[in-house]
């Protein structure tokens, strides 16, 4: 698989996935924890425009510097405000209003702000997004092939998902492509109804192959090398963890693409207890089932680290 | 990216083509899981037609890659398609990968995509369809050959009893690759009813 990495080796991962509530900042949070705990250095970016408060499941107050501090040049660098936890290593940088607004513009403060994001120093940047399809949110996940989709196994959150995923999906396929006809075309498949009556990704190669033959190459390729991953979150049976490879067989069928299971993390009381106390889980219950699950999934993604660094 | 009547049978179960018996049934199973009408994870990505499609591709797969003969010839067929596809080199000709159906019209299209009970005949159909003897089963499993026949043959009167029972299905069930709990779920509830079934005259 690959991820996004930068000059010096760092491994960027976004966090979304269509509904609120289904766990991500939950996940990220344990998540980040557990890769710092192995020796990394990690930055969490709490990106969640709906409600921002990645802190709190790290057990911090809410942070007096954000990156609004930055982009109102009341700091000179983005180091100024990143904000120390508790465990060594870790790190959060919290703005998510601010962040958002600035994706949205074409401004050279955007281009700004991600090349001053990517170039943090640290191994991992782990980005909580939050829900929602806004354009802005479908760029910061895709500004990481290795995006990774959290869902609960309920109809709502699969849903959402999909319609997460598609937007994305097409949103790359857009970005990939210069002709303004194909353009069209893509913007025909994402809606349904439209006249062109374009189904679903198959049919819209087929209709970009039969205009143009070297837009459609591109198209094919992007959907090769899309590769998102998947977490199922609150399991409570076996059916409920198949689901989450009916869900990557499915999109394979519909989509082409190859999406990883990266793992399921059980439904468990305790993560409830943890978030009360402000206290993350795999600090305050390592040995819980579910902070069990997060740390195998965290241990995944640190062995493909590692194996990008071959490359 | 191939669509549904693109795709091989192996694609379709996804598959590679050197897949064992017992690995295409538990292809088959997933597939029939994921595509189920009320699957969770299809009902709001695909529309009803497009699932219909699939599942007639799925079953078509299965019947195939399942009999012996009939995968014989199918990669025959196919593997000397690819060759001769090599040789001549021509990609945009479209290549029948497989024999495609009309697709499916209306509800009456004979697919079998519900749920599957598993009990004893089922089983050892779904045995003999990978060409398993029962004696393999019982090296296998360990499990008494006589054993293996009574849960076949659903021999309500000379059944072992239940817990014994549990842990024989679970193994003879991941023998064929199929799902353990399912198996003991299916065929103790089938159990049951036939206990609260009225004698016959």
């Amino acid at each position: 698989m690959r991820q996004a990495q930068t000059k010096d080796s760092k491994t960027i991962w976004t966090i979304g996935g269509g509904k609120g509530g289904s766990g991500k900042s939950f996940i990220t949070a344990n998540m980040g924890i557990c890769l710092s705990k192995s020796g990394s250095r990690v930055i969490l970016v709490d990106a969640d425009l709906g409600g921002a408060n990645l802190h709190t499941f790290l057990g911090l107050p809410p942070p007096a510097f954000t990156l609004s501090d930055f982009i109102k040049k009341r700091v000179k660098s983005l180091h100024e405000v990143l904000i120390p936890t508790e465990v060594p290593n870790l790190s959060l940088l919290t703005g998510a209003q601010d962040l958002l607004n600035a994706m949205d513009s074409k401004s050279v403060q955007k281009r700004k702000l991600l090349r001053s994001i990517q170039h943090l120093e640290g191994d991992y940047l782990l980005v909580d997004l939050g829900g929602g399809n806004a354009i802005s949110v479908l760029d910061f996940f895709l500004m990481s092939d290795g995006g990774i989709l959290v869902v609960t196994p309920e109809p709502t959150s699969i849903e959402n998902t999909y319609r997460f995923l598609k937007s994305a999906f097409y949103r790359r396929l857009r970005q990939s492509v210069s002709s303004h006809a194909v353009k069209a075309l893509i913007d025909g498949a994402m809606d349904r109804k439209s006249e062109m009556a374009i189904q679903n990704p198959y049919e819209l190669i087929k209709a970009v192959r039969q205009s143009n033959e070297e837009e459609a190459k591109k198209i094919e390729m992007e959907v090769e090398t899309f590769q998102p991953n998947l977490i199922l979150n609150q399991v409570r049976s076996r059916k409920d963890i198949e689901i989450g490879f009916s869900i990557r067989s499915a999109c394979q069928k519909y989509f082409g693409i190859r999406l990883h299971y990266l793992g399921y993390v059980v439904y468990d009381q305790d993560v409830g207890y943890s978030v009360r106390r402000r206290r993350p889980l795999v600090l305050e219950n390592a040995h819980s089932r579910a902070a069990q699950c997060v740390s195998e999934i965290a241990s995944k993604l640190a062995s493909r680290h590692q194996m990008s660094f071959q490359f | 990216m191939k669509g549904i009547d693109e795709q091989t049978y192996y694609e379709i179960l996804e598959l590679s083509p050197a897949a064992t018996s017992k690995e295409i049934q538990k292809a088959y199973e997933h597939a029939k899981e994921t595509f189920h009408a009320d699957s969770l994870a299809v009902y709001s990505l695909f529309t009803e037609q497009e699932v219909r499609e699939i599942q007639v591709a799925i079953e078509e797969a299965y019947r195939v890659l399942m009999d012996e003969s009939l995968r014989k010839s199918y990669d025959q067929s196919h593997y000397q398609i690819l060759d001769q596809q090599k040789l001549e080199n021509p990609p945009e000709i479209p290549v029948p990968l497989r024999e495609r159906k009309p697709p499916p019209a209306s509800a009456d299209v004979p697919v079998h995509m519900g749920e599957e009970i598993y009990r004893g005949k089922t089983l050892r159909q779904i045995r003999e369809r990978m060409s398993i003897d029962l004696e393999t089963i019982a090296q296998e499993t360990r499990i008494n050959l006589k054993t293996l026949e009574l849960i076949e043959g659903e021999d309500m009167e000379k059944l072992p009893p239940l817990v014994y029972l549990k842990g024989f299905l679970k193994g003879y069930a991941q023998s064929l690759g199929l799902d353990p709990h399912k198996a003991v779920e299916d065929y103790v509830h089938f159990l049951d009813q036939e206990k609260r079934r009225p004698p016959s005259s």
